[in-house]
């Protein structure tokens, strides 16, 4: 727990140093690319928990994240400005924005449990369907609530709050807040996979009713594992909105739902290094081939390389480009021919 | 397994050095001796014919502009992004258009939500942004840098309650709308408010939800009650729909609407069913003024299509940042601001407008008769009208 503690203090002072870097020497695109690849991360790390380690194929995730975000953005600006009204934004203040992100996190998973609840009795395409459902329906109360804008949602939210001695850097502190939420989150996955929870989630979705013979609670696990995966949704839900400064309902369709899904299924479900590496390549692919689209004039070019990758994907490494497999030290000296040899004893 | 690994990292290489090459030309020096002004619409995607309609009125003016020596002896460039008909992508454009490719003033969207997002970025660069056509009031409210050159949503629903009101003498009017889209729910609200201040009724409302074809229930529920008049701020792709349902049991009342009814479908759909309806529009086609009249002979010439609305503002925002460049001084991103705030009189396709206080433009509204297989001008109204 101790080590956990100071390996997390170190990560964030990490992340102070990773946006100072990019703040000075990066261009502000690329810090961009960045940011969105990160949020992409908490997104893709917190459902490989739902899909790839409980095996409960969820498509809800854009409605976790709708709640988080709505929450997280309503609070803070009640919290920074204490009316919802249109004009310059202005920064929030740092006990504000971790109680906006505590929030939206909470609601997010308080929602998780509810729909979880009743949901996971189902399974597969079944389970697929009602969270999708959920997913829509959430959406759409959201588009009906004038409170919160209606159709165009909430703007002017304020900016991630600053640091100490960040006053001047270019660009903010976006990325600090969102890569200490991604160190978190594969910090907390990966002692997940190998922690007892982690294991009876891995018994469920090999074999359910075997898991249920050796004692393993399939259904509290099941639920458990779905409001970790909508906590961190909510989390991502609320960086996105202070990121963007605006959110609208229309921002969670179905189509996020599924593109997550695809970040996931691209890396290997059930990898924690998949889902970071189908979050990077689903994040940027689309953005890299920008240039490429407007060099020869061809709009709309990148959706069709898109889907010509994933099914290349599909037909050459069903499995994803990690499978199961995680990236570590071991398997980069087996990648590096004749390392092997070396480290040895 | 190692031959895919190598296949994909080559690729990702090519991709790689693809977009440095492409970031390199952004920044070639030798460009600055022009005016880059940032383009943002959809492209591709959903809205795409929103985005391209616009793109070519913008060229249509870019190179006219040029073609007469440019601004000050320095040419426009253009430099456009796809927003891919998705709103976050128009922050990450504009994040490009305002970093990576230095524009001293940008351009866009149709799209309210996609300028809602932009808007910050631009804001916070302190480049000045003109919206051709995004008419939701929050649009501009998003800081003082973020202007407009159409109509708000609010003029538009007064100006078509006031039409209804005086011109149609109806004191019964009937509104069907789409509850979860902000222009049709946002238009029927200014519609409804003013429509009661003058002494109108609202008898019988009915909304929908989604992309539904099917408006049996919602238009009994407004015919049964009779209205002198319906409202139906839609997008065109509803209208033929909702305009045979009412046809069909035997409504015979005028519909109304906004600029949303607009499609080249409109006129065949006329013949049939909305015959003798009415909607309010940025311009009258049939305008004889020289300006009007040029732009619609250009842009038939250069694009072999007709022009229509958004391409008219998209034409007309170019030509109002080129008066800011006048007005201004010069083209720095401050004084296209600056300039923005002094436009008064602007003559455009659009009509004549000035820039308010809250950078919006105040403009007439054209009433247009749906007869026959054309569309006739029936009456302008200014917003000095709408008390």
């Amino acid at each position: 727990m101790a080590r956990n503690f100071l390996v997390m203090l170190g990560l964030l002072a990490g992340c102070y140093g990773f946006n100072f870097v990019l703040a000075e020497f990066i261009e502000v695109v690329y810090v961009d690319y960045i940011n969105l690849c990160g949020l992409a991360i908490i997104l893709a790390v917190g459902l490989n928990v739902i899909n790839g380690l409980a095996g409960q194929f969820s498509l809800g995730h854009a409605g976790f994240m709708s709640v988080g975000a709505f929450a997280g953005a309503y609070a803070s600006i009640m919290l920074t400005y204490g009316v919802i009204e249109s004009g310059p934004l202005s920064f929030a203040s740092m006990g504000s924005f971790l109680l906006c992100l505590a929030l939206s996190g909470l609601s997010a998973a308080a929602v998780g449990a509810l729909v979880g609840a009743p949901t996971l009795r189902l399974k597969g395409d079944y389970l697929a369907i009602a969270t999708l459902g959920f997913a829509e329906i959430t959406r759409i109360v959201l588009t009906a609530q004038d409170a919160i804008g209606g159709p165009t949602g909430l703007k002017r939210i304020p900016k991630m709050p600053l640091l100490p001695g960040a006053e001047k850097w270019d660009g903010g502190t976006s990325t600090f807040w969102i890569y200490a939420f991604v160190c978190l989150v594969i910090l907390l996955s990966l002692n997940l996979q190998r922690s007892t929870f982690g294991r009876a989630l891995i018994c469920v979705r090999e074999n359910e009713l075997a898991a249920e013979t050796m004692g393993v609670r399939a259904a509290r696990m099941k639920v458990m594992a779905f409001v970790y995966g909508a906590f961190f949704a909510g989390i991502a839900g609320c960086l996105y909105a202070h990121y963007q400064h605006s959110v609208r309902p229309d921002d969670f369709t179905t189509v996020r739902s599924i593109e997550v899904v695809v970040m996931l299924v691209l890396g290997g479900l059930g990898s924690l290094t998949g889902a970071v590496v189908g979050a990077v390549i689903v994040t940027l692919m689309p953005q890299f081939l920008r240039p490429l689209e407007e060099f020869l004039n061809l709009s709309g070019l990148s959706m069709v390389v898109y889907a010509a990758l994933l099914l290349l994907m599909m037909l050459f490494r069903p499995q994803g480009i990690f499978g199961q497999r995680e990236l570590s030290l071991k398997l980069l000296r087996r990648l590096v021919p004749g390392a092997g040899r070396e480290s040895g004893p | 397994m190692n031959r895919l690994w190598m296949a994909v990292s080559a690729m990702a290489l090519v991709l790689l050095g693809v977009h440095l090459t492409a970031c390199k030309q952004s920044s070639d020096p030798a460009a600055s001796e022009d005016i880059p002004i940032g383009v943002y619409l959809s492209l591709s995607g959903a809205n795409a014919d929103f985005g391209v309609t616009t793109k070519n009125g913008i060229d249509l003016a870019v190179d006219e502009i040029n073609a007469a020596g440019g601004i000050g002896g320095k040419k426009i460039r253009v430099i456009a992004k796809d927003t891919r008909s998705k709103p976050e992508e128009a922050q990450t454009v504009a994040k490009q258009l305002a970093t990576q490719d230095k524009v001293v003033a940008a351009i866009g969207s149709v799209e309210s939500g996609q300028s809602i997002k932009a808007a910050p970025v631009f804001q916070e660069a302190g480049i000045p942004m003109v919206s051709p056509s995004s008419t939701n009031p929050d649009v501009t409210k998003q800081g003082d840098r973020i202007f407009r050159v159409c109509y708000l949503d609010d003029f538009q629903g007064q100006a078509c309650a006031d039409f209804a009101f005086k011109d149609m003498k109806a004191t019964k009017a009937g509104l069907l709308y789409a509850a979860d889209d902000d222009y049709s729910k946002g238009l029927a609200g200014f519609f409804r408010d003013h429509f009661r201040k003058l002494g109108g009724e609202i008898v019988a409302e009915a909304t929908f939800q989604g992309d539904v074809s099917e408006f049996k229930d919602q238009v009994s529920a407004v015919a049964a009650k009779a209205p002198a008049v319906v409202f139906v701020p839609v997008y065109y792709s509803k209208i033929g729909l909702i305009a045979r349902e009412f046809r069909k049991q035997g409504f015979k009342g005028p519909l109304l609407g906004g600029d949303g009814w607009e499609s080249e479908q409109l006129v065949q759909l006329a013949g049939e069913t909305l015959e003798g309806c009415y909607f309010g529009y940025h311009y009258d086609p049939e305008d004889s003024d020289s300006k009007v009249q040029g732009y619609i002979k250009g842009y038939r010439e250069k694009f072999k299509k007709e022009p229509n609305s958004l391409s008219a503002l998209g034409y007309d925002a170019v030509y109002a940042i080129k008066q800011a460049i006048e007005l201004g001084g010069g083209a720095s991103r401050d004084q296209i601001t600056e300039g923005l705030r002094k436009i008064k009189g602007f003559k455009g396709v659009t009509g004549t407008f000035d820039i308010d206080e809250n950078r919006n433009a105040r403009k007439p509204i054209t009433m247009l008769k749906i007869g026959g297989t054309d569309l006739k001008k029936v009456k302008v109204i200014q917003p000095g009208d709408i008390k």
